[in-house]
């Protein structure tokens, strides 16, 4: 094997592997920057174009929706703030309710209470007006009542002035002892 | 030998089914080079060399038209077509068919605004991955003028690697002139762009250089000379060696697995036996796959390659 490659490469070639051809590197060079114009005016550009066309629209789009998410975002916040404020808003109502209830409940039983003391010191008032007149028609009735019972027992008359002093005098007496 | 020759024909035949390959080449050629040296010998050289005919598959042997050299000066230049510019011219014709229809399909679903599908969508995700991922991000900023030259070059090299893996094709880049072309291109690309982002002053620092902060004074001044002599040369035969390794690297990986597969078929006719016939097929089947994998990986290399070096000059010093 090692003999027929060796008799391989001794065999005369007018072109081997190792020898440089002008003429087929005149035309390499030809053909390919041939290729590289061709290449350049009819596809590379149409390619890429294409492609940054497309990267340039996902770019857009990305941005475009980066910018919808903060805008969503933002409107969150506003709307999260807007319930938190109503909620809150709402609370304080409720509390405000709550103690003007209360106050209203509370100058009504103050009232209440008021009136009620009112009305039992008139009540008192009255009874005591009541109870004095009453004391005083009984003590004059009882005046007259004794008056009478004494004149019937000493058979004359007694009615004078002097008479009446008397039995007043004593009742005043009474008076303190009741 | 006939009996012998129709079973291998079949083999060949079976692997050039289940691969695009060239046992099938290989077998066609066998009987001619074995009658031509006289013994069980496979022409490697002729194989891979250029030649001024065409083998057809079942067909036969083409002459190509043969033109008079013509003389500049000294030079002997032949402009007469070759097997290897036959096929150059080939995988040239197939990119250009390739992308322009791309591209119109392209333009055609853009305006629609839809992405490409299928074929088309294909070209643009490799296109665009050749872009974003091998020639931007080694040139750096700026890097967008230079991406026609290096997408054609990456899919004008594959193409003309991939054309030796079909039956009756051969690679143009294994041959050493084509990959010598292409660097010779890169290298003036490489040089001139230097020349445009540095300026003359800056581009000349490229090739004579001195480091910063040497010590100042006489001695200095002394140190500075040395050094210039002794860098100088240096950066010169770094300059050269980059496009020589690119021809060399390309013309190197296209060539030996071709040479590999042909020694492992030859192996069966030294040997004149089954086992070591199918022994040798099998192995050339997997030669061949790795010869597809190369294929693209050598054509990203020199893409990646010469961009990495028009970024590096970019950048020089």
């Amino acid at each position: 094997m090692v003999h027929a490659l060796m008799l391989a490469l001794q065999e005369e070639h007018t072109s081997g592997p190792l020898t440089v051809e002008g003429g087929l590197m005149l035309w390499t060079v030809f053909i390919f920057i041939l290729l590289l114009l061709v290449l350049k005016r009819f596809a590379w550009p149409a390619i890429l174009g294409a492609v940054e066309a497309r990267e340039q629209a996902l770019e857009q789009q990305l941005a475009e929706a980066e910018r919808s998410r903060t805008e969503a975002a933002a409107l969150l916040a506003e709307h999260k703030r807007l319930v938190a404020d109503a909620k809150g808003q709402a609370h304080g109502i409720i509390v405000d309710a709550r103690q003007l209830a209360e106050k209203e409940r509370a100058a009504a039983m103050e009232k209440t209470k008021q009136e009620q003391q009112e009305f039992l010191a008139r009540a008192r008032r009255e009874i005591d007006v009541e109870r004095d007149r009453a004391i005083a028609d009984l003590r004059r009735e009882a005046v007259d009542l004794s008056l009478a019972a004494a004149s019937k027992l000493i058979g004359e008359r007694v009615g004078t002035d002097t008479d009446r002093k008397l039995v007043m005098d004593y009742l005043a007496t009474l008076d303190g002892g009741r | 030998m006939t009996r012998f020759g129709r079973m291998w024909v079949m083999t060949g035949l079976l692997l050039g089914l289940a691969m695009p390959a060239g046992p099938a080449r290989a077998q066609e050629h066998a009987p001619a080079a074995a009658a031509q040296a006289g013994g069980h010998e496979i022409d490697i050289q002729h194989h891979i060399g250029d030649s001024h005919e065409i083998e057809i598959p079942f067909v036969g042997i083409y002459e190509l038209p043969r033109f008079a050299p013509i003389h500049v000066g000294g030079l002997v230049i032949d402009l007469s077509p070759t097997k290897h510019l036959v096929f150059m011219l080939l995988s040239a014709l197939i990119v250009a068919l390739v992308f322009v229809l791309s591209a119109r399909s392209i333009a055609g679903a853009q305006a629609r605004g839809r992405p490409a599908t299928g074929f088309a969508g294909a070209m643009e995700a490799t296109t665009l991955w050749i872009r974003q991922e091998v020639i931007l991000p080694t040139i750096g900023p700026h890097g967008d003028k230079f991406v026609p030259y290096l997408l054609t070059l990456f899919f004008f090299i594959l193409a003309m690697n991939l054309f030796g893996l079909v039956p009756g094709g051969a690679t143009a880049t294994g041959n050493i002139t084509v990959t010598a072309a292409l660097a010779i291109i890169a290298f003036l690309v490489i040089e001139v762009t230097g020349m445009r982002t540095l300026g003359p002053k800056g581009y000349l620092g490229t090739i004579f250089y001195r480091p910063h902060g040497l010590p100042g004074g006489p001695g200095g001044a002394v140190l500075k000379v040395v050094l210039l002599a002794v860098l100088t040369p240096i950066e010169l035969i770094g300059k050269l060696a980059k496009p020589f390794a690119l021809a060399v690297r390309l013309f190197a990986n296209m060539t030996s697995g071709h040479v590999l597969v042909l020694a492992l078929i030859g192996l069966t006719f030294l040997f004149q036996s089954y086992t070591v016939g199918l022994g040798a097929s099998v192995l050339a089947t997997g030669v061949l796959l790795l010869e597809l994998f190369v294929a693209f990986l050598q054509a990203y290399v020199f893409t990646l390659l010469t961009s990495v070096f028009i970024g590096l000059m970019r950048e020089a010093h």
